[in-house]
């Protein structure tokens, strides 16, 4: 459940605690914490059941995420003064995370996916990452899910709902899970396995020192910002240019795909008929002229078309 | 949180839901990359951040082409369930 965790836990959680084969936290209760994880969220899944149950799904899983906190928090003797923010902004972030996967309103997960960008920006930029943090809010609250909520709108169909009260106002695909079981089960398996793997072996990782000086990019400039600005135009320039030439592709792509055929509303163009009295040219009397288009020559001679 | 994205993924049926839980893992694995670059130190830490500018393009490259696809079939069937689509299951 608190799967990103440790992989900010070798530069977090306080280096010098950590001994040669001396775990943070026992790998064999990660493991069972996310088997009870996974059930907690099995039971949150919009389904059928009553709201007791999820409610006690919920429940489960705010135990998990406790259990698990305090596991850490205990192994961890001193704690720096920003650890207490990366507590913070991962238990948003992931509370936010799993109310966007069992909320059965898509709404309600829209915004909750909001409150996880924004906590995921404060672990960016604790992180040091500040441009990052600032460019996720940017385009993704600001842009990806505005565009979201906008298709939300536009693509909500009547809600005929299941017999329960609390789904009336919610279509069918939205008040049921589809195989919650096994998703669930295939899901924490692989974040148990992946969580057993980065406890068990995290003791044996570098402590990390956590960079005092930036190492300049022979600027002047020194900023964090800066200095990323300088290594994507220095390091990484095919990549930025492909990344705009995708951008523009797929901005194409959209409209291509979105564009409705208006073949049924156009108007043909037809110009009035014009009211001919005579020949628009004058008439030749000669049989071997060349027919015009609009003129009759009753004596010309019928040549074979050509 | 990758996981979690993963498994919103394969149970829930709305469509608009289901991209959603895409972009969620998008930031598990945008969390992921900072980490890692800011661990290695020096010039792997503006690595990390470059990587995920451009994880960043491609989430909204691919969520621009995602909602254009669920419009267009919502207006087939009216319907935003994935199961409506078993047709092309094969």
């Amino acid at each position: 459940m608190l799967g990103n965790v440790l992989t900010l836990g070798s530069p977090f959680v306080s280096p010098p605690i950590l001994a040669q084969g001396d775990y943070v936290v026992s790998p064999a209760a990660v493991l069972v914490l996310c088997v009870v994880a996974g059930i907690g969220t099995l039971l949150l899944l919009p389904s059928a059941r009553e709201t007791s149950f999820r409610a006690i799904g919920g429940v489960i899983l705010i135990a998990a995420g406790l259990i698990f906190a305090a596991l850490v928090a205990h192994s961890a003797a001193a704690t720096e003064g920003q650890a207490v923010y990366f507590w913070i902004f991962s238990a948003i972030a992931l509370i936010g995370a799993v109310r966007v996967v069992t909320h059965p309103r898509p709404v309600y997960s829209a915004l909750y996916f909001v409150l996880t960008v924004f906590a995921t920006a404060g672990l960016f930029i604790l992180l040091w990452a500040e441009f990052m943090a600032a460019a996720l809010i940017l385009i993704y609250a600001g842009a990806i899910l505005i565009t979201y909520v906008f298709v939300i709108m536009l693509a909500t169909q009547a809600q005929t709902g299941g017999n329960k009260a609390r789904y009336a106002g919610l279509a069918d695909y939205d008040a049921l899970s589809r195989e919650p079981l096994i998703a669930c089960c295939v899901g924490f398996a692989l974040m148990g396995v992946l969580m057993y793997l980065i406890f068990d072996k995290a003791s044996v990782l570098p402590i990390h020192q956590p960079p005092t000086v930036q190492t300049p990019i022979e600027s002047p400039l020194n900023g964090a910002t800066q200095q990323l600005g300088e290594y994507l135009f220095k390091n990484q320039l095919v990549n930025l240019e492909l990344a705009g030439l995708i951008l523009t592709v797929s901005m194409v792509g959209a409209i291509v795909i979105a564009r409705r055929r208006v073949v049924d509303n156009i108007e043909v163009y037809e110009p009035a008929p014009e009211t001919v009295t005579g020949p628009a040219t004058p008439v030749n009397d000669d049989p071997h002229s060349i027919p015009v288009v609009g003129t009759d020559n009753p004596r010309q001679k019928a040549y074979p078309e050509t | 949180m990758f996981v979690i994205g993963l498994t919103g993924f394969m149970t829930r049926r709305n469509l608009i839901v289901m991209f959603l839980c895409t972009e969620l893992m998008f930031q598990g694995v945008a969390i992921n990359l900072i980490a890692f670059g800011r661990y290695h130190g020096g010039d792997a830490m503006y690595a990390g951040q470059s990587f995920v500018i451009f994880v960043l393009v491609i989430a909204a490259a691919e969520a621009s082409l995602a909602l254009g696809l669920v419009v267009l079939l919502f207006r087939q069937k009216a319907t935003l369930d994935a199961d409506a689509w078993r047709e092309l299951k094969g």
